[in-house]
């Protein structure tokens, strides 16, 4: 009898979560295309007759951009005659999209089109993975790779066997969905406080460089032991502007050597050193700087377009600028970009290249640009003007600025291995940042290693 | 007396068939073969050419085997029969569950199935009805009416997830594509199987093939023994098989492999120990930087050896790994003995207890980790916040001026290892705890009676009859604690940003191994890392296994 009560209460236990969980999917469910696989596949396979079904994924960081995907998917689909969509919400980059999506064309049920960052270009490509669809883009009327910004059109047309890049390569990998660059989120509360000058006069003043960002770093940090001038996360994008601004980068000018020793990459990454290990302004390298940030104890917090929904959300005052300029008068910027690619073993060429023009029309860049998360990849004066209009963040222009400057492309390396090349350099400099080694020491030995994964 | 001969004479007309059926069988184990071979061959890469070629050429023998022997009324025939037409027949349904795309729809069934969840609760909701009894009575309504809507709700309950979950869309799917020439072939083999396996299963068949008791138990015990070893030739055995070839090439996982012998494995083994003029003196100039890399060096005075390597970062993974084991198993051991002592008395509430220290061995890794991301946060984590109060409370107390250490728990390469293995160690102990536990509970309550006699001590009871008594347990919990450390990968990959920490601190040979597999497109010398990391382990475990064997502890 026990036994029979205690059974009736799991059962309503059990009853209580599905109802729940009913709920919840229907909650989330709603804004999701999902007319997928077998058990509604017969509808789709009767209508294969007339329909080619493409699958297509990109990588979204939050529920609003996969509502934004999914409704674009649902617009494209009405839109695209004789072709039928299903939008498959990628994982996030926390959750390895890019692991996923290799696990999946290694046993061949990746999606027709789906996106990947710039740096994976290359691997894809040369793998096979990827379809170079030039033949038919020659053949689509109006198309135009110049309509794209150059930095990722450099790479996506870039042919392997010929080392030529451009229209007239031979090449096409895909076309960029969107680009982006870095800022600095400011805290104006943190700073109004502190008594420092305002970035962004500064910026607009041409009196924003190094010396005035850890002027008013300082002058925040001395706020507390708990408040800090700026926090950066830690991978390669945050440190390579230092290099960069410094007149240095990652690689030869020709992409086929590391280049991390020179003086100019050097002085770059000592100066955000002497940010973390002798004037302590920085949160501790290799810590998520965002936590302390929207808790509001980070003045200066460097990330891209990307991280302007979350910010949103915060409870001070805030807003952006432009990355204080190096030595060399410039920012350092990079052009942050990936593209939506062909699978090289989809059923659909035609069909797939068509899905991958409609992606990136202006119109469809610009109900995802609305979203806040990232700027068009096409060179508009109309996508400039629309975008500004995506507030907050007031300053919108901090980003144009940052594009304007002529930025560094994140790229791939077509003469050797990216992800190598970043397994060697990341701990490294994570090193010296931490304090681990000294950048002489870094100087002296980074490079033989790094040399390693260029193509002999 | 005429019946019995109809039947023998049928029997042999069936045991004829059968015979028959295995030549043909072979004929087209043969032909399967031959055509693996030829231009129009379905298989492109050599190494499952060479695959399907062995196993057919074995089926093909064996069923000729079968084929000689069955005539003789010899029950290896029948044996070998059973066997082939059972693995044939399971070859032949999953076949047709792939033809009829049965995999796709539970995938898709999984999406689905949270919109019809509400109307399996129907099905529930019938199903309590149903219990309500003599309740019902207290309603004005029959016991008989209250089952009849119960089931009702039920089946109504049932019908609605069936439809929401679109069933019958994917049922019509699926008898579409089973009507197709490639769903009719692969459901017609099923039938021919399961006939064949069907003729030689039966008692007749059994009977003229002389089948004996044991010869029943034996093939009664392998069929079902069958799910679980198909399942473990296929999805471990298989794999593991495979993977050993792929670290003999250069495979990418995309395109088909080159053969490269032991090339990964002499490129994981490559190493240099070259002696130092001065502690400082550079790398390159005593190893061919080309070649290697620095993995580290020994000083001594103002001399100093010089580790370096090929592929640095295994060793980096094989030296973390170790360290991490080292640490890692002690912590999570010694603890959980103590937890089971204090957690074995009977004092009221303990049984809670139990399952608090139990809970983290049950919570999802990524979820624990991610919370001790935020516990371990230098700037915001409550780790360092309570040390900061802990010291300030301190130096106001004693008026001293203890400096806070500010503790950068996963980007100092000081303590980036030592942050995981907290983790891990708190993760497993509640684990081992149980085990422990169980050990306790098998120990006889007159040992310790006896001791309490002797005047023994709480110490003398735990020391030398806990301690001893408890050595198998004890054994098995040092030996898959030590494996799964050696195995350590969730908690860095999710904790560590890059997750190789700082300056290499937390690269782990799985980790290195998935990095160089999944992200590096370099299946092939994954194989080979995940090869040594099991000579390794295995290594360590006939250690502990010697030890055991050695100490003979429980039997004295």
């Amino acid at each position: 009898m026990k036994k029979f009560t205690l059974f009736k209460m799991l059962s309503i236990l059990v009853l209580a979560s599905f109802i729940l969980a009913a709920c919840g999917s229907t909650a989330t469910e709603a804004p999701v295309v999902t007319e997928a696989p077998a058990a509604t596949e017969a509808p789709a396979t009767e209508a294969s007759t007339a329909d080619v079904s493409l699958r297509w994924r990109t990588r979204p960081d939050n529920q609003e951009e996969i509502n934004v995907y999914s409704t674009i998917s649902g617009e494209l689909d009405a839109q695209l005659d004789g072709i039928t969509l299903t939008y498959e919400p990628g994982g996030t980059e926390g959750s390895n999209y890019q692991d996923q999506l290799r696990a999946e064309i290694a046993a061949g049920t990746a999606p027709d089109v789906f996106w990947i960052p710039g740096t994976d270009v290359a691997d894809f490509a040369t793998r096979g993975l990827i379809l170079n669809v030039s033949d038919l883009a020659a053949g689509t009327e109006g198309f135009d790779v110049n309509a794209f910004y150059p930095g990722p059109m450099y790479h996506l047309t870039y042919n392997p066997e010929t080392s030529e890049t451009g229209a007239t390569s031979g090449a096409l990998w895909g076309l960029p969905r969107d680009v982006s660059t870095f800022v600095l989120y400011l805290n104006l509360d943190l700073i109004n406080e502190a008594g420092a000058p305002d970035p962004r006069e500064l910026a607009a003043a041409g009196e924003w460089d190094w010396d005035a960002f850890l002027d008013v770093a300082q002058k925040t940090r001395a706020l507390g032991s708990d408040v800090y001038g700026y926090g950066a996360s830690a991978w390669w994008g945050p440190y390579g502007v230092w290099l960069n601004a410094a007149g240095g980068g990652f690689f030869s000018a020709d992409r086929t050597a590391c280049a991390l020793n020179t003086p100019e990459s050097l002085q770059g990454l000592d100066f955000q050193r002497s940010l973390y290990q002798d004037y302590d302004v920085a949160t501790p390298y290799g810590e998520d700087p965002e936590p302390p940030f929207r808790a509001g104890k980070v003045a200066m917090f460097q990330n891209g377009r990307w991280a302007t929904p979350g910010v949103r959300t915060v409870g001070f005052n805030w807003d952006v600028v432009e990355l204080p300029q190096g030595p060399t008068g410039q920012m350092g910027n990079w052009l942050f970009w990936g593209a939506y690619v062909i699978n090289a073993n989809t059923e659909h060429p035609q069909e797939a290249w068509q899905l991958v023009q409609a992606l990136t029309t202006a119109q469809v860049q610009g109900e995802v640009a609305a979203l806040g998360a990232n700027i068009p990849s096409r060179v508009s004066q109309e996508a400039f003007d629309a975008f500004l209009t995506f507030t907050p963040p007031v300053n919108n222009q901090a980003f144009l600025n940052g594009l304007a400057d002529n930025p560094a492309t994140e790229g791939p390396l077509w003469a050797g291995s990216w992800p190598e090349y970043d397994k060697v350099m990341g701990p490294a400099i994570q090193s010296v940042l931490t304090g681990g080694q000294t950048i002489d020491e870094f100087g002296v030995t980074i490079c033989d290693e790094a040399n390693k994964v260029f193509n002999p | 007396m005429h019946a019995s001969l109809n039947t023998d004479s049928k029997n042999n007309l069936i045991l004829r068939l059968a015979t028959i059926w295995r030549w043909i069988f072979m004929l087209f184990a043969v032909c399967g073969t031959a055509i693996l071979w030829m231009p129009v061959s379905p298989v492109d890469v050599f190494w499952q050419k060479v695959l399907f070629t062995i196993v057919l050429a074995v089926f093909a023998i064996l069923s000729g085997l079968a084929a000689t022997f069955i005539p003789r009324r010899d029950h290896r025939g029948r044996t070998i029969s059973l066997l082939l037409d059972y693995l044939a027949f399971v070859a032949a349904f999953v076949f047709t569950l792939n033809v009829g795309q049965v995999f796709i729809g539970i995938d898709s069934l999984g999406e689905k199935f949270g919109a019809g969840l509400l109307f399996l609760g129907v099905t529930l909701v019938g199903y309590l009805i149903g219990t309500l009894g003599k309740v019902a009575t207290r309603f004005l309504l029959s016991e008989k009416t209250l089952q009849i809507i119960s089931r009702f709700t039920m089946l109504a309950g049932l019908v609605l997830f069936l439809w929401r979950v679109d069933a019958v869309t994917g049922l019509v799917s699926l008898i579409g594509r089973l009507t197709r020439p490639a769903g009719l072939l692969a459901l017609s083999s099923v039938v021919i199987f399961g006939l064949a396996f069907w003729i030689m299963w039966r008692e007749p068949s059994a009977v003229a093939m002389g089948a004996k008791t044991h010869h029943e138990q034996v093939i009664n015990g392998w069929l079902f023994l069958s799910p679980n070893l198909l399942g473990f030739l296929i999805f471990f055995a298989g794999p593991l098989l495979l993977s050993l070839y792929f670290s003999f090439t250069d495979s990418d996982a995309f395109n088909p492999p080159n053969w490269v012998g032991l090339d990964n494995y002499a490129k994981i083994l490559n190493i240099r120990i070259v002696p130092l003029n001065s502690p400082d003196q550079l790398a390159r100039e005593v190893i061919d930087i080309k070649v290697y890399d620095e993995v580290g060096r020994l000083i001594i005075g103002k001399f100093g050896l010089l580790f370096a390597a090929a592929d640095k970062y295994f060793w980096l993974a094989l030296r973390n790994t170790l360290i991490f084991a080292l640490i890692a198993v002690p912590l999570s051991v010694i603890p959980a003995l103590v937890l089971a002592n204090v957690l074995n008395s009977k004092i009221p509430g303990m049984k809670f207890f139990r399952a608090v220290y139990f809970m983290p061995s049950i919570a999802a890794i990524v979820g624990i980790s991610l919370v001790w991301q935020w516990l371990y946060n230098a700037t915001i984590g409550y780790i360092n916040y309570f040390i900061t109060v802990s010291i300030n409370f301190w130096n106001n107390v004693f008026n001293t001026a203890l400096v806070d250490p500010k503790i950068q728990w996963v980007s100092d390469e000081k303590t980036a290892l030592l942050a995981i293995i907290i983790i891990a160690a708190w993760q497993t102990v509640g684990f081992n705890t149980v085990l422990f536990l169980a050990g306790l509970q098998n120990i006889p309550g007159e040992l310790y009676e006896a001791a309490t006699v002797d005047g023994a001590g709480a110490w003398n009871k735990f020391w030398r009859i806990t301690v001893p008594m408890l050595a198998p347990s004890t054994f098995y919990v040092i030996t898959t604690t030590t494996i799964q450390s050696m195995q350590v990968f969730e908690q860095v990959f999710i904790l560590m940003n890059p997750p190789e920490g700082p300056n290499n601190s937390t690269i782990t040979l799985v980790l290195y191994l998935y990095r160089s597999g999944f992200q590096n497109f370099k299946q092939g010398y994954a194989s080979a890392i995940a090869w040594v990391l099991f000579i390794v382990i295995f290594g360590l475990t006939l250690l502990q296994f010697q030890r055991q064997r050695r100490s003979n502890i429980y039997e004295n």
